[in-house]
This record gives C-alpha cells, structure tokens and sequence, in this order.
C-alpha cells in the first residue's frame, strides 16, 4: 500500500512535469524557447514516471529494462533536441531576430 | 455528366472552355481565363479583376504593378475573401451534414457487434490459435502466421518494398557518367562542413547508440519466432541504426561498405531466397510429399521450419530498403 502511495506520488509528478512541457510549447512562441521547454520537461518527466513504474513493479528483471529504456531516452532525447536547435540557428533569418535570446550563432 | 455540362456551357455562352480543358490548363500552370466571370458572380466590382492580374503578375514575378493599385486591391481581397467565407461557412454546413447523414445510414445497415453469424467469426481465427504452435513450430503465433500460414502474402509484402526502391533509384539515382564528379563535390561539400563545425554531439552519441541498435535489431530479427518482433520490426531498427550512422559520420564511410552492387545484391539474393523457400514449401505441401523441414523443438532458436531464415530475408531487406531511400534522397546515390 505504502509503495502504491510512493509508485502513484511519482507518477502524477511526471504527468505534471510532462503536462507542463505540453503546455509551455503551446504558450511560447520561438522555437529556442519551446525547444528548452520540450527538452529539459522530457528528460524529467521520463525520469519520474519510470522510477515510479520500477516502484510499482518491485524489484524484478523488469527494473532493469526500465533502466535500460530510461539510458536510451536520456541518450537520444536530448541529442535530438540538440541538433533540432543548432538547425534552427543554422538556417535562422536575421530579420526576425528580434525575439531572440540566444547570442551569437 | 460530361455531356450536361458541355450543353451547359454552349447554352450560356459563358464558358467557352470545358471544365476538363480548364483544369488541364490550371495544372500546366496557366491563370484560368473565366476568373472574372466567377469574381462578378460574387458581386465584386470591376477592380477585383485588376487586382487578379496583379496579384498572378506578382506571382510570376513581372512585376509591373504599381503599388497604390496594390493597396486598394489589397482592400478589395478582403472584402472579397469575406464574401466567399460567409458562403463557405453554408456549403461546408450542408456537405457536412450530408456526410454525417451517409455514415449514420450506412452504421444503421450493419450487422450487430459480436453476432455469432458475423462473418469475421469463422474457424480460420481459432485454428491458427489452437493448431499454430504443432502446425509451425513457432512460439509467436502472429510469426506463425504470416510466415507460415500466410507466407505468399508477406512475399508480396516484401516484393512491395524491393519494387518502391527500384523505381526510387529509377527516378532519384544520378547518372552514371556524372557519378565520380558528384560524388566528390559532395565529399568534399561534407569535408567542409565538417570543419567548420564537427558536430560532436552526434559524433560521440553515435558511438554508443549505433551498435546498440543495429546488436537489438539483429536480435529482434533472431527472436521474430519466439518473441514479439519479427523481420519487419527487426528490419527497421537496423534501417535506423545504419541512418544514424550515415547521419553521423558522412555518406562516404558507409558506401565503403553498402554501394550500389553490393545494395542491390544483397536486396535480390534475400528476395530470391525468401521466393526458393516458398516455392519448396508450396510444391511440397500441395503434392503432399511432406517438405521433410524439422519444426524442432517450440522455443528453441533453431525451431519453425522456415519461419527463422524467412524472417532473416524479409529484416535484410526492410533494413536495406529503409537505408536506401534515406540515401537516396539525402545523397542522390548509394
């Protein structure tokens, strides 16, 4: 029961997390920023709901699988954003400079 | 329906031009003639058809329009383009409730869910399920099934993706005289780039990721008769891992190893293998000779008859296909 209570704590925090990320790509306007937003709330919340998912599922050949899906999705997930952000400031136009927060390219 | 509209036509004397003949020429690029006639049907005033011409003469980049008639075109657009909303609003309310209207009818002539004399309940579900494992030797039913039961249509399957790459290659491969010119520019097109900014991220990530994903999709396509996967999955994790890393280190390295001849070797061979399997199989089991294929032991890697080397074909060429059309159309070759 108690693990249930910690399992389900984790879990609603990463539905937060990720509900957050979802709602500031829709808030923000610039790609740069709704990169970070998408990126950082990916990492955090995928960390959240699969330590809440091992706790639920109690110590098993299970846990290491979901240790093994959260290595590949901190390995790829940020690399993606990574390069989706450096195409953007590759190809960027410098007329609509304006908004940018980002120095220098 | 033709014929109506061209007796239409000939009556009103409006539209000389038939509907087809029109369009052929919308599509061939050229500003249909009767525009003002559907602006004037709008009840637009005459300016409308001036801002027509400078609007498709800024499309064309004539440019010879002035830019105070611009202006009040500009204007005369809006007012025009809220008219035309006001009645799309109506015709898109009555083609929706049309639709609506069909697929109500057509849910109402169904036959009810879960009836015992629907034809989806037939014996064919229950016997692949009940007789599969003796039948195939395969632990993965589904694997059973379509690389046993249903093995023509996954042939067809795969024929599919073999000929989409041929006609990709037919259209996108450059020529072959050309070939060594291209393809240095754009070795050193990528050299340069390189230098400039050796994108590390990817480089090092790579490293780690690709052996990873080509070791899980070999093993998807190993496993494809006793756990969830098969060929296809299999084929497109390896399809991935080659992309990531012709992505990461250049389109030069991996053409040491995947060219043109090598590609299309190696397509050909595992159709060609996939296609003599089969036929062994359909030529004995329809003469009833008894194929003499060990199923082996359920569970076992070496087990299912032909389900193992069938799934190893159709991985080789998903993998392939799935490569060849990034190259393709990332590079222009193989």
């Amino acid at each position: 029961m108690i693990r249930f209570i910690i399992a389900s704590v984790f879990i609603v925090a990463g539905i937060f997390v990720f509900a957050a990320a979802a709602f500031g790509v829709f808030k923000f306007k610039y790609i740069l920023n709704r990169m970070h937003v998408a990126a950082k709330c990916d990492s955090m919340g995928a960390l959240l709901i699969l330590v809440g998912c091992m706790i639920l599922g109690g110590f098993s050949f299970m846990t290491v699988k979901f240790l093994l899906v959260l290595l590949v999705l901190w390995l790829t997930s940020p690399v993606a954003a990574h390069l989706i952000v450096k195409a953007e400031i590759t190809t960027q136009n410098e007329e609509e400079s304006d908004e940018y927060e980002v120095i220098g390219k | 329906m033709n014929n109506t509209n061209q007796n239409n036509t000939q009556k009103s004397g409006v539209h000389p031009k038939k509907p087809w003949d029109i369009f052929a020429d919308w599509v061939n690029g050229e500003e249909p003639e009767d525009k003002m006639e559907k602006s004037e049907q709008y009840a637009v005033p005459q300016e409308t058809h001036e801002l027509h011409e400078n609007i498709s003469a800024q499309t064309v980049l004539h440019s010879e329009s002035e830019h105070e008639s611009h202006e009040k075109g500009h204007f005369l657009l809006k007012e025009y383009l809220t008219k035309f909303y006001k009645m799309y609003f109506g015709l898109s309310l009555i083609v929706g409730c049309v639709v609506v209207g069909i697929l109500i009818y057509a849910v109402c002539t169904l036959p009810g869910y879960g009836l015992a004399e629907n034809p989806t309940n037939n014996e064919v579900a229950q016997k692949y399920l009940e007789e599969g494992l003796e039948d195939t030797g395969a632990v993965n039913s589904v694997a059973g099934m379509i690389l046993d039961y249903r093995a023509f249509d996954t042939f067809g399957e795969s024929t599919v993706l073999f000929v989409a790459v041929a006609a990709v290659i037919m259209l996108m491969k450059r020529s072959m005289n050309k070939k060594n010119e291209a393809r240095e520019r754009l070795v050193a097109h990528e050299i340069t780039i390189d230098k400039k900014d050796p994108n590390l991220v990817l480089k090092y990530s790579a490293v780690v990721l690709v052996p990873l994903t080509i070791l899980f999709g070999i093993y998807v396509v190993l496993n494809g008769h006793i756990s969830p996967g098969g060929g296809f999955s299999g084929g497109a994790i390896i399809g991935a891992g080659l992309m990531l890393y012709a992505l990461a280190f250049g389109h030069d390295k991996i053409s040491k190893v995947i060219h043109y001849r090598s590609f299309t070797m190696i397509t050909g061979c595992a159709l060609l293998t996939y296609a003599g399997c089969k036929a062994y199989s359909f030529y004995t089991g329809a003469n009833h000779i008894g194929g003499g294929i060990p199923k082996g032991v359920p569970g076992a890697i070496l087990s299912g008859g032909f389900i193992l080397p069938l799934n190893i074909c159709v991985g080789i060429i998903v993998a392939l296909t799935m490569y060849g059309f990034y190259s393709l159309f990332s590079k222009g070759d193989l």
